[in-house]
């Protein structure tokens, strides 16, 4: 058995033995959501020196299964602020020494101070973007655009509707739906009778940028959830149909941070990155030739052109009245909006 | 020969025409579409290479193809050998419990696959062998040994002892035996249960799904992550590429190897 | 009788230096991880802070409680079925024309040509079918250029277009299995049936399918067994309709991190399989 072991050993550094190199540095975010983007990567190793290496993930509880079995191996961290608690309370993340990073003094105050990414006068998390969690329509679908949550809920669209596969996301659209708020649910009841009736009409869940793109440039659907950055990219870099609607009864707010992992081994390439991902050259680059949600850092969204949607529309003041940010969600809550979730699913068919 | 009705046997040569079509349609036009311009593979039909172009620069895909083929070619190497030695042994021997071992054999082919590889991430992970390439080649070759086992000691069956007994009683020693005697006999077992060993691990997506860690995964692997979290015509171009690098592959074997021939 | 002992015992000497690398590997990959995985459907939780010594039956307990996770092995289990049947349907008429109506070289092409997609990777022929079934792809846009009236073909993100991928991906086995007991069968057997008065359909329903029976089951063990357990197809394939009892499974162990209730769904799985495989033992044992 020893033997075997030692052999199984050899044979194994002799097949890792080309995957080891110093002064990588291992990202995981979402696929293409800016940190990827091959202008990007480029421009950090050329102005670092240190190879990037993307990971992906397809939700936010992968990305923290991910941190949980991969311990040491990612030195960035894309985490949603609302994910922040529970990643702190397993103990996946380390406090950030803003001072290395010099465009932290750029961020939006209330944001950079938010208590999901600060505790105990620790900063964990350096906001990123911000966006919405709202519909999106397929032009070729409507002469006007909708102004109301509910058009998902009406038969013309049966079976051409798409929401994402995410529990969480799908309890808070039904909150929104029935009138509720989408961090304090009081009625579940009418949440689940508000999702049983959208579940006819759906056509499936996306689970990536590309599924939604795909759905509407084979024109499978007329509207859907979608991220407001998303819906840019579909626009700017894919020439898809696509325009982003801010419904009457609101939408979900989030804010994406930075972190960086527990037993990352390379914490000054990690610091370098989340500075460049903040800076106006980068955020302008991203915004013009791909399509990105509203960066964290004022000076960057400065630098956009005045015209721009994230300038034009994500600033406006009704837009921000409608906004519900989201706060984080217990374990308990987590578990039940699971159930609930899996439930419709299954009950759906 | 019976001799059917022309009909019934024209009607017999449409039907499995019918059954190619549906096997092959799909898989051409998976590599149809990996020469169409559209990122959504939009008709109508624009001819381009780019994909094959933009796959050359994908280095993760690249090393995980490489990784994909090692882990092939150490596995058939491990598993031919292991699987040979084990039914030589079954063969020669009698034994008390030999019909445990022979049953032993069948968990790793019926349990599937799902639950095999959960399994195997469980301890892996629990008892520090962890993830990675080592652990997807200690999976794949538990599951290539069964199958090299059963086909070496289907060969063993037509292959008589008497022999082995005649070598030995000329004064052969037992390695020589088998080395001038049995396994020039059984090796066209041998390289059958290879080939099983090789295309078992080569197509194997679902323990090297859950023993893969990022950097260190699999062609299939890789192309399932892709396929979920958003891809490009660039995945038509490497699964072409495969399709046709492993049923090549097979047809060059099956020149040297008659597979359901007249017997 | 004592000789016979010692004899025995002898060959066990002698075989263990053989028997032992390939049993050791086995023992290491697969026996050890299937106990390990017991034990851990047993712990209350995965991190060690909050892992209480004592062992649990929750996680079995959960499966009982929650009709969810019933309805989902039990759609899954209809999906094995469903796809093994239309397996047998669609292949066993290919293998038999294979076996006795094509001969030589033409068989052996053809044959060659049917289990050729069983050595290309199972993810991507499913991934294959995405193309195909969607609306606005190409077997629509086909149909519609030949046929005089419009088509709309959409069958992507359904229950069956998991069928169609699973069958696709299976077929092979069932031809295979088929066809090697077929032309085990002695085509003088089949004549002389017919020289005794013996309709075609007699023939087919009294000696070729009784002998042909064992490669019909082996062959449907063969596919059964995975479809139940699969999670990557209905994923590509299902859309709404994909959820599964592999599929939670999956999420326990990639995404939810809940891995002692992943063990137990599994080792539940683990025993429905069984027990499926242990109720049709007779059945097999008398067809072999």
């Amino acid at each position: 058995m020893n033997k075997t072991t030692a052999i199984l050993t050899g044979l194994g550094l002799l097949l890792s033995g080309t995957t080891a190199m110093a002064k990588d540095l291992h990202v995981l975010n979402w696929k293409g959501y800016g940190a990827d983007e091959p202008f990007a990567t480029k421009a950090f190793e050329e102005m670092t020196g240190d190879t990037v290496v993307n990971d992906f993930f397809n939700s936010e509880q992968e990305m923290l299964t991910k941190l949980r079995t991969n311990p040491g191996l990612y030195d960035v961290v894309m985490i949603n602020a609302a994910f922040m608690q529970q990643a702190l309370d397993e103990k996946l993340v380390q406090p950030i020494d803003t001072a290395k990073i010099a465009n932290y003094g750029d961020l939006n105050e209330a944001q950079a101070q938010s208590k999901m990414l600060n505790v105990d006068g620790k900063t964990y998390g350096v906001p990123w973007t911000w966006g919405l969690t709202t519909v999106a329509i397929n032009d070729k679908a409507f002469d006007t655009p909708p102004t109301s949550i509910k058009e998902m809920w009406k038969d013309d669209h049966k079976g051409r509707v798409t929401i994402r596969d995410d529990a969480v996301e799908a309890i808070q659209l039904g909150a929104l739906a029935t009138g509720q708020s989408i961090n304090d649910v009081q009625d579940i009841e009418a949440v689940k009778q508000s999702l049983t009736e959208l579940l006819p009409n759906i056509r499936t869940f996306w689970s990536s940028e590309n599924d939604w793109n795909q759905m509407v440039a084979s024109n499978q659907i007329d509207l859907g959830t979608y991220w407001s950055g998303s819906a840019g990219r579909a626009k700017t870099k894919f020439n898809l149909p696509v325009s982003l609607v801010v419904p009457e009864e609101g939408a979900v707010g989030w804010l994406d941070s930075f972190a960086i992992p527990q037993g990352s081994t390379n914490v000054e390439g990690a610091e370098k990155f989340i500075n460049y991902m903040l800076s106006p050259e980068f955020y302008t680059e991203w915004d013009k030739s791909v399509g990105a949600p509203v960066s964290a850092s004022q000076r960057a969204v400065a630098a956009l052109p005045e015209d721009s949607f994230n300038r034009r529309v994500m600033g406006a003041p009704e837009v921000a009245e409608r906004v519900q940010f989201q706060e984080p969600v217990t374990d308990a809550q987590r578990e039940e909006y699971l159930k609930v979730w899996q439930g419709l699913k299954v009950g759906a068919n | 020969m019976i001799r059917a009705p022309a009909f019934l046997s024209g009607l017999g040569r449409f039907y499995i025409g019918l059954v190619l079509v549906f096997l092959y349609l799909p898989l051409i036009i998976m590599a149809a579409m990996s020469f169409n311009a559209s990122p959504f593979y939009q008709l109508p039909f624009e001819g381009t290479t780019e994909w094959y172009a933009a796959l050359a620069q994908n280095d993760g895909l690249i090393a995980a193809t490489l990784n994909s083929l090692k882990i092939a070619v150490m596995t058939t190497i491990l598993a031919t050998v292991l699987g040979t030695a084990a039914s030589l042994a079954l063969f020669r021997y009698e034994f008390r419990g030999k019909r445990v071992l022979q049953a032993l054999l069948f968990p790793p082919i019926a349990i599937p696959w799902l639950i095999s590889g959960t399994a195997m991430l469980i301890f892996f992970f629990g008892t520090g062998i962890g993830r990675g390439l080592h652990a997807i080649l200690l999976g794949h070759v538990a599951l290539a040994l069964p199958y090299v086992i059963i086909v070496v000691s289907a060969r063993l069956q037509t292959f008589s002892k008497d022999l082995e007994d005649a070598a030995a009683s000329l004064g052969a020693s037992s390695w020589q035996t088998t080395r001038k005697v049995t396994l020039p006999c059984i090796a066209p077992g041998i390289v059958a249960g290879g080939l099983f060993a090789f295309a078992v691990s080569f197509d194997q997506f679902v323990v090297s799904y859950f023993l893969a860690t990022p950097g260190q995964t699999t062609l299939p692997v890789e192309i399932y992550a892709a396929i979920r979290k958003g891809f490009t015509p660039e995945i038509n171009a490497v699964s072409t590429i495969i399709i046709v690098f492993s049923m090549s592959l097979m047809l060059v074997v099956s020149r040297f190897f008659r597979f359901g021939g007249d017997q | 009788m004592a000789t016979t002992g010692t004899r025995r015992q002898n060959g066990l000497a002698k075989a263990l230096p053989l028997l032992t690398p390939a049993y050791a590997w086995l023992t290491l990959a697969i026996f050890l991880p299937l106990s390990a995985m017991v034990y851990f459907s047993l712990l209350t939780s995965m991190s060690p802070s909050e892992q209480s010594s004592s062992l649990t039956l929750a996680n079995y307990a959960a499966f009982f409680s929650d009709p969810l996770y019933a309805t989902l092995l039990w759609r899954s289990l209809q999906l094995g079925l469903l796809v093994t049947l239309i397996c047998v349907v669609v292949g066993f008429p290919a293998a038999y024309v294979l076996a006795k109506i094509f001969k030589g070289r033409a068989r052996e092409a053809i044959f060659l040509l049917v289990i050729l997609p069983f050595w290309s990777n199972s993810l991507v022929r499913v991934f294959s079918w995405s193309m195909v079934l969607r609306e606005g792809g190409i077997l629509d846009t086909a149909l519609n250029a030949v046929l005089p009236f419009e088509v709309t073909f959409d069958l992507m993100y359904s229950f069956p277009a998991v069928v169609i991928g699973l069958v696709h991906s299976y077929l092979p086995y069932m031809v295979l299995t088929c066809y090697l007991s077929l032309q085990a069968i002695d085509d003088a057997l089949i004549e002389a049936a017919r020289s005794l008065g013996a309709s075609r359909f007699t023939t087919l329903r009294r000696v070729v399918a009784p002998l042909a029976l064992p490669g019909v089951l082996a062959g449907s063990a063969l596919i059964f067994i995975p479809v139940v357990g699969s999670f990557m197809e209905p994923r590509i394939l299902g859309g709404r309709g994909g959820t599964l009892y592999g599929t939670v499974i999956e999420d326990q162990f990639t995404a939810v991190y809940n891995w002692p209730l992943g063990a137990a769904l599994s080792f539940i799985l683990l025993a429905v399989v069984l027990a499926i495989l242990l109720v049709s033992a007779p059945v097999l044992r008398k067809a072999a």
